[in-house]
């Protein structure tokens, strides 16, 4: 387990001639949940789409486990984004988890009883059973994001990139997700997830990495997300209002607006 | 009836124009479902005008009007255009709409002009080809209807193959691409796919109208279903349905064309799908809202008497009579609301005419107040 499960090398990625990811390195070592933080613009989806291959990268190399991503793709599992696909999309709960089957199953061949208990295991997880025949149409926001780990989780991943899993859910099914996550981790996986709540980083996370187009700091979360390096990636007038008391694990950051979007025109 | 039943089977210009139109039906009903859900509805409509000049180019290089010929030049004229726009919209910060507008005009343009060139330099041969514009169900052959078939098996198979890929394709390309599917290869497959079924029907519906063989049965058919295999075969089914019914009342009115007729009939069945439809129809959404704002209605007479009868010691024992709660909040239809109530054993009359809450009415009206109770 000494090799990380994600390597970036010099990985830097530019919408036309804006870089929006500049000479990133970073490890991830494996069994980690780790956040990925930074103001809007800072490259986070950026940052997972070209690990997985889905923009270009100007630069750069992604090794997953030892080897290009091409070949390791079997390893990996990703929860996109609620808001990227259309939820009036005709089709059912269970339909949308068996996807997670797609890619083992192979050109051609349809999914059959095998991928169908996959994925109502999975479904059985996220707390959904009851909602494997239903619309997708008819689910809320917290529901949609459940499905979206269920798809995940049936992937049956190594490495897994979720991005934003919390949007839009109550605070009931966010710990439940997290618990989830945390279980994953304690069983070797490796989870990396784009977070935007300072607050909950200490509760959720062991490894952070804060981005802002630059990589600014990566590692334990006890180590690395302090209010110096918060202050470099939101843009250097974070100011903190709780005490600095490491026993509680609170920190309540106020930014300066003018700290935000350094990454946006 | 019987007499257009033996003209099917008897007649062969009938039975041909019928086959073949609904055979286009069918396979653009089919394939329209998926450019719908893929929001690429005017994708068809740039296809279908780009085509034009693609017919007539083929038929200027090759000299022959023999279906397969024309139908690859269409093809080719077609595939182009969407690749242009696919090409225009990636690399540049033009929007599809635009893209798609540019292309439509600009190959429908230069087919136009190549059409009229064609007219004039040659005499009989290239009659044939205006027809493309506006479609000429009567001229359909055996020829045609063999050419026509055989590609639109060869779709329809081709979707069923790639059946999971293209729906994960149309849902959620990114989770498509991070799983290792060649999202750009399959993009460019269904939309080849797609001008394939659209130049089937060119000969019969025109360039002009072809578009709305895509669209229509798609739209009508995702009013009655939310499964997709469903909804693909239930497009086909209105195409193939609109195809044939076009094909026979044309036949039956005299200097009734075709192409347009068939194009009023699936716009006939939209129409129809859009209004009647059980669940996301118009009329059924309307009447949910009326029973809705009845409901609300109702629950703020409800309401109404409870905030009267609450200034009472007990609120169930105050009787309130309709003048006074026509006072309040609630302006019309008090009479309707207390008899609705009465109804649900909510409210009750007394013998004078007033009305008191019962004491489930008691509940409810809390119930709604919630914390202003």
């Amino acid at each position: 387990m000494s090799e990380p499960a994600v390597r970036i090398t010099d990985l830097t990625v530019a919408y036309g001639d804006r870089p929006v990811l500049w000479d990133i390195d970073l490890d991830v070592p494996a069994g980690h949940l780790m956040a990925i933080m930074g103001p809007n613009g800072a490259g986070k989806t950026t940052l997972i789409k070209a690990v997985l291959g889905l923009v270009a990268p100007a630069a750069g190399r992604v090794e997953i486990h030892g080897d290009v991503y091409a070949k390791q793709r079997h390893l990996v599992g990703y929860v996109p984004q609620r808001g990227s696909v259309d939820w009036d999309f005709p089709t059912t709960v269970l339909d949308v988890v068996m996807m997670g089957r797609y890619g083992a199953l192979g050109w051609f061949k349809r999914p059959g009883r095998t991928e169908r208990d996959q994925a109502m295991t999975a479904l059985e997880k996220v707390g959904m059973t009851e909602f494997a025949g239903r619309q997708i149409s008819a689910l809320s926001g917290g529901q949609q994001q459940r499905v979206f780990l269920a798809r995940a989780l049936v992937q049956d991943a190594q490495v897994y990139f979720m991005d934003e899993p919390f949007q839009g859910v109550d605070v009931r099914t966010e710990k439940a997700i997290v618990e989830l996550l945390k279980d994953l981790r304690d069983r070797g996986r490796t989870v990396v997830v784009v977070h935007h709540d300072l607050q909950t980083v200490r509760d959720y996370f062991d490894w952070i990495t804060l981005l802002n187009v630059r990589r600014i700091a990566s590692g334990p979360v006890s180590e690395v997300f302090t209010p110096e390096n918060l202050g470099l990636t939101y843009g250097g007038r974070v100011e903190f209002l709780a005490e600095q008391d490491d026993s509680t694990d609170t920190v309540e950051p106020h930014f300066n607006p003018d700290g935000h979007g350094r990454g946006r025109p | 009836m019987i007499d257009l039943l033996t003209g099917l089977v008897t007649d062969y210009t009938l039975r041909t124009v019928a086959l073949g139109s609904a055979a286009l039906g069918l396979v653009s009903g089919a394939l329209g479902a998926f450019a719908v859900l893929r929001r690429q509805s005017l994708l068809g409509d740039a296809v279908s005008h780009a085509a034009l000049p693609g017919i007539v180019l083929a038929y200027m290089l090759t000299g022959a009007r023999t279906p397969l010929v024309l139908v690859l030049g269409a093809a080719l004229a077609g595939w182009a255009a969407s690749l242009v726009v696919m090409l225009v919209t990636r690399t540049t910060r033009i929007k599809i709409d635009t893209a798609l507008g540019l292309v439509l005009s600009t190959f429908f343009g230069l087919g136009l002009v190549l059409l009229s060139i064609v007219q004039r330099s040659s005499g009989a041969g290239q009659a044939g080809l205006d027809r493309f514009l506006f479609g000429q169900a009567a001229a359909l052959v055996g020829d045609d209807l063999v050419t026509m078939t055989v590609l639109g098996a060869l779709v329809l198979v081709a979707l069923m193959l790639l059946w999971k890929e293209f729906k994960l394709l149309s849902f959620d390309p990114a989770f498509a691409g991070a799983m290792g599917l060649p999202v750009r290869l399959l993009d460019i497959g269904l939309t080849t796919l797609l001008v394939i079924a659209i130049v089937i029907g060119l000969q019969t519906v025109g360039v002009v109208l072809m578009s709305a063989m895509i669209v229509a049965p798609a739209a009508a058919a995702r009013q009655w279903t939310d499964h997709l295999g469903r909804l693909v075969a239930l497009s086909g089914f209105f195409g193939a349905v609109s195809g044939l019914t076009g094909a026979i009342l044309s036949s039956l009115v005299p200097h009734l064309p075709t192409g347009p007729t068939i194009i009023l009939v699936v716009t006939a069945v939209t129409i129809l799908s859009l209004f009647l439809a059980p669940r996301r129809g118009l009329l059924a959404a309307r009447v949910r809202k009326f029973r809705q704002r009845r409901q609300l209605q109702a629950e703020r007479v409800l309401t109404d008497l409870y905030r009267l009868a609450a200034q009472h010691p007990e609120p169930a024992e105050a009787p309130h009579a309709v003048p006074v709660l026509r006072t309040m909040t609630s302006p019309s239809g008090v009479r309707r609301c207390l008899a609705r109530l009465s109804d649900m054993g909510l409210a009750v009359p007394d013998p004078d005419g007033r009305w008191r809450l019962t004491p489930a009415g008691v509940d409810r009206a809390r119930d709604i107040l919630g914390g202003d109770a």
